[in-house]
């Protein structure tokens, strides 16, 4: 499967179909994969494939200095592929002009991370070029997406925030949760704004439930659960459990899963004479 | 450095009773920022207004609060004020100590520290202010009217008389609408077709209006001043411009036994028809359901006959695009479908009133046709079923109004007239029969309006029961109406002939989306929202889109009409500016910080959100972001509340401003 992925890429460089590839590298051989941008069609032996590909690369295609590269082709999982729709809703990026290769997966990580053991996009579904073939089945529809979360909203309220108290409280705000996510592209973050502060900076626990609070929504019904923000923190926060808690909102109230469906509206902003508006009683 | 002032208002009693105004205004010229604060009786009057233009030249003022009603109440006195003496008017902010504070406390200690507080927050809000200039908006003096009833009529009729162009839409294929098939008029009985129709020909000859009948609205873009209005003409199959309405054509059409709509489904009429006689455009139609041309493909009968070559089986709906500056919705009412509406909870109301499955049983707009002249039978009260003249007809009023388990919980205004009426014009008809009337109150407030009750009573004999009817059953061709007289205590059934049945006023079919499409609100009911029930009563939130008529809410023809004029006084006062001057309080866009994810274009429930593209000057797009339409913006904030980086803020009243105010407290 890499002898094909590597083949293709040569041949999109070859050809000038693209400038450049954004694909996973390596850096050492005991550390996860990293992104590398290959420009040149002998480079393209850099390019891995394998289940330390952790990384959701579609963050780059919002960085000014890789689309500066010129025309673009982006390696993407099946869940990743998910965020390139959400972005493409959002205005974000021109889907037209990049090519994308949709990388067959049976799943990252040893053991197997949590998102990829309720996945069901094992095989990208709207690529350009699909590399490979999964030989895990999906999930079924809705089977466990959501036990972590209906698992821990077992819990008492009390005992639930005494657990993000406790959690946030370790929070050092180095903002990698967004640094890496592929969602958070506004060019000044709420939380950098001065004008008012809406967001205390300090890194205390009512900043940090702030900041993660504040987070969290503007996730609701966009985020597409990659995990790259828990995979970032340092603090080693189960950030996962707060987007599902919202995931799971979106898809009960609404039927919407972020990235699935191309004719679907997005959520937010969004009205509907259907919305029951339970929410709101 | 700021310089504010604050003038505190006594509002005679009303604040000073429960605030200490002297104590506050001691209180408040300590802030940062305040160079004055004083507390005088009536800040609104003449005096008061001439202590703050004086206090803004002698303290050179920056800004100033005032604290006293609310800004619903005198903002707009106060900025004006405060202009005349040059201080920009959006410098001013106003502090509620009335209806926030003095009116709702009764404390003098804890509603003065009250006061103090809301003070302090204004202080805080009006020094984060800066100077705004209203936004001039051009204008298209030409008014599009929806509906061609009485209101939309008068409404049309009024603005053209005043020299500007009117665009109607009707979409039936007359005007007139429900006026056009009545019998005789409260409280005078004067003849509705005979005041109607000289109206409807002025709109059809008048050189400033440009009729579109058998039309609807499609689609409106744009906003205030500036509205794109896609109409949609249905086929007619007759060319307007060759047909002479000579009518060979309907009197030659052998399908003849479609049921009249005009006539509410009491008499028939052909495939090619005229709704009525006195239609305008006196134009016909041919209904393709009925027609056997387009039916069994055979006939052509009225294309034979006609010596104009009007008629084209060919004709296909299309399309014209009216720009207009102001929108006067119209639209009426239709009646409360008895017994096959559906109400929340799944019940059908009143199933048992027989209507539908006896056909002696009937609405009041049939009843109207039953009597008017140019109805079914020619004015002879005849019931349905048999043509028999009813010697005994029952009345029942609120069927649909009222009822909030199994109708609708409002009252319908006209019915209880409009029955009275009816048993007048039957009395007068047939002097030997009994007019019974089941009502559940007697509403007649108007002019002349109680006495029109009462001359049916006392002069026309009509049998007034007060009580509710609890069933219908139909025996030996005659119906036993089983109700009670509640005034007497007993149950009481009436054998009738014929029972009338006065069913609520609902809006016409339609007009959700209509109003959709027009932005503007409407309630539970249907009916269109008025921006302010007292003060702004013809006006929408939508800015340019006026309302008037029963699209509105239950009214009957001189109120329909008294509020068409004021709605076309209010599209004048737009088209007496060569530009409309916004208030400038809507959102504004920080083109550098959006992230042009577009959220607030998909949640502007004004569309005022556009997506724009900066270039740089070769041409090459720098950015995309969001632009707010200035005309369309009515300054709501889901922009703000929706944008994740803060990209957009309403002027006047920004997220700085309001962290300001919410500081300020203690």
């Amino acid at each position: 499967m890499l002898d094909e992925l590597r083949q293709t890429c040569r041949r999109l460089l070859q050809d000038g179909a693209v400038q450049a590839v954004i694909g996973y590298g390596r850096a050492s051989p005991d550390d996860p994969a990293v992104p590398v941008f290959i420009s040149k069609p002998e480079d393209v032996d850099q390019l891995v494939w394998d289940d330390r590909c952790f990384a959701n690369l579609t963050k780059y295609l919002s960085r000014k200095e890789v689309l500066s590269l010129g025309k673009l082709a982006i390696c993407v999982k099946g869940c990743d592929e998910r965020a390139l729709l959400v972005l493409e809703k959002e205005s974000q990026i021109d889907r037209s002009q990049i090519t994308v290769i949709g990388l067959a997966c049976d799943g990252v990580g040893q053991p197997r991370l949590a998102k990829c053991e309720s996945c069901d996009v094992h095989m990208p579904r709207r690529a350009d070029i699909v590399v490979g073939k999964a030989t895990v089945p999906d999930a079924d529809a809705g089977a466990k997406r959501y036990a972590e979360i209906e698992e821990f909203l077992k819990r008492t309220p009390q005992d639930r925030m005494a657990y993000w108290k406790k959690e946030l409280s370790r929070c050092v705000k180095c903002y990698a949760c967004r640094q890496v996510c592929p969602m958070c592209y506004c060019r000044q973050c709420i939380v950098d704004k001065n004008r008012p502060v809406s967001i205390s900076t300090s890194a205390t626990l009512k900043g940090n439930l702030a900041w993660q609070i504040t987070r969290a929504f503007h996730l609701a019904g966009r985020c597409v659960g990659c995990d790259e923000c828990t995979r970032a923190c340092p603090a080693g926060i189960d950030l996962r459990l707060l987007n599902l808690s919202l995931a799971k909102a979106a898809e009960e109230n609404f039927g919407y899963r972020p990235g699935m469906d191309p004719d679907a509206e997005p959520i937010i902003g969004a009205y509907s004479q259907q919305d029951h508006e339970e929410f709101i009683r | 450095m700021a310089r504010i002032g604050v003038f505190i208002c006594w509002c005679g009693e009303n604040i000073a009773r429960n605030v200490d105004v002297e104590q506050a205004a001691t209180q408040v010229a300590e802030l940062p920022g305040v160079a004055c604060a004083l507390a005088y009786k009536y800040m609104c009057s003449d005096p008061g207004q001439s202590l703050i233009r004086q206090k803004i030249a002698s303290e050179h003022l920056t800004g100033i609060v005032v604290a006293s009603c609310s800004p619903h109440m005198h903002l707009r006195t106060f900025r004006k004020a405060a202009a005349a003496e040059g201080l920009n008017p959006y410098l001013v902010e106003m502090a509620n100590i009335r209806e926030h504070c003095s009116w709702v406390h009764h404390d003098r200690a804890e509603a003065t520290a009250k006061a103090v507080e809301l003070i302090r927050m204004a202080v805080a809000k009006v020094r984060c202010d800066h100077a705004l200039q209203p936004i001039a908006i051009p204008v298209t003096r030409r008014a599009l009217v929806i509906g061609g009833g009485v209101a939309g009529i008068q409404a049309a009729l009024d603005i053209a008389d005043a020299g500007y162009q009117v665009v109607v839409v009707e979409r039936e294929p007359s005007i007139g609408g429900k006026m056009a098939g009545l019998s005789e008029t409260f409280p005078t009985l004067d003849c509705s077709q005979c005041i109607l129709t000289p109206r409807m020909v002025d709109v059809g000859q008048h050189p400033n209006i440009t009729l579109h009948t058998y039309s609807e609205v499609e689609s409106v873009e744009g906003y205030l001043g500036n509205f794109k209005v896609t109409i949609r003409k249905k086929a007619r199959y007759v060319d307007v411009a060759k047909c002479t309405g000579c009518g060979q054509c309907w009197n030659a059409c052998p399908s003849k036994k479609t049921p009249s709509a005009f006539d509410y489904n009491m008499g028939t009429r052909t495939a090619i028809y005229v709704p009525f006689p006195q239609a305008v455009p006196a134009r016909p139609v041919i209904d393709r359901n009925a027609c056997l041309h387009f039916l069994k493909g055979k006939c052509g009968v009225c294309a034979k006959k006609c010596q104009a070559g009007a008629i084209n089986y060919e004709d296909q709906d299309t399309s014209v695009v009216e720009e207009v500056g102001a929108v006067v919705v119209a639209t009426g009412f239709q009646l409360y479908q008895i017994g096959k509406e559906r109400n929340g909870d799944g019940t059908v109301g009143y199933g048992e009133y027989g209507y539908g499955e006896y056909p002696d049983v009937i609405d009041s707009l049939q009843f109207e046709r039953l009597v008017s002249a140019s109805g079914p039978t020619g004015g002879e009260i005849r019931r349905p079923s048999d043509g028999q003249v009813p010697k005994t007809v029952v009345f029942i009023s609120c069927v649909g109004s009222r009822d909030n388990a199994k109708g609708l919980s409002y009252c319908s205004k006209i019915c209880c007239m409009y029955t009275a009426k009816h048993t007048m014009l039957y009395k007068h008809k047939v002097h030997d029969g009994t007019a019974h009337v089941f009502y559940m109150d007697i509403r007649a407030g108007g002019k002349n309006y109680d006495e029109f009750v009462r001359r049916a009573i006392e002069q026309d004999g009509a049998q007034y029961h007060r009580g509710r009817v609890s069933k219908i059953t139909q025996e030996n061709g005659r119906l036993i109406v089983r109700g009670v007289d509640t005034l007497v205590g007993e149950p009481l059934t009436v054998e009738a002939d014929l029972v009338v049945l006065a069913s609520a006023m609902r809006p016409a079919d339609g007009v959700e989306p209509l109003a959709q499409k027009l932005n503007v609100g409407y309630d539970e009911n249907g009916f269109l929202s008025e921006s302010h029930p007292k003060l702004r009563p013809v006006e929408t939130n939508a800015a340019g889109v006026f309302v008037c008529g029963a699209c509105q809410g239950p009214k009957d023809i001189p109120e329909s009409v008294a509020q068409a004029t004021a709605a076309a006084g209010k599209v004048l006062v737009m088209f007496g500016h060569e530009k409309l001057a916004r208030e400038p309080e809507i959102a504004k866009v920080n083109e550098t910080n959006c992230a042009a994810c577009f959220t607030c274009v998909r949640a502007c429930p004004y569309t005022a959100i556009e997506k724009a593209e900066i270039r740089d000057r070769k041409g090459n797009l720098v950015k995309r972001t969001a632009r707010v339409n200035q005309g369309l913006c009515m300054g709501c904030g889901t922009c703000v509340a929706l944008c994740p980086s803060k990209s957009v803020d309403i002027e006047g009243f920004t997220e700085q401003q309001v962290y300001a105010m919410l500081e300020s407290l203690e």
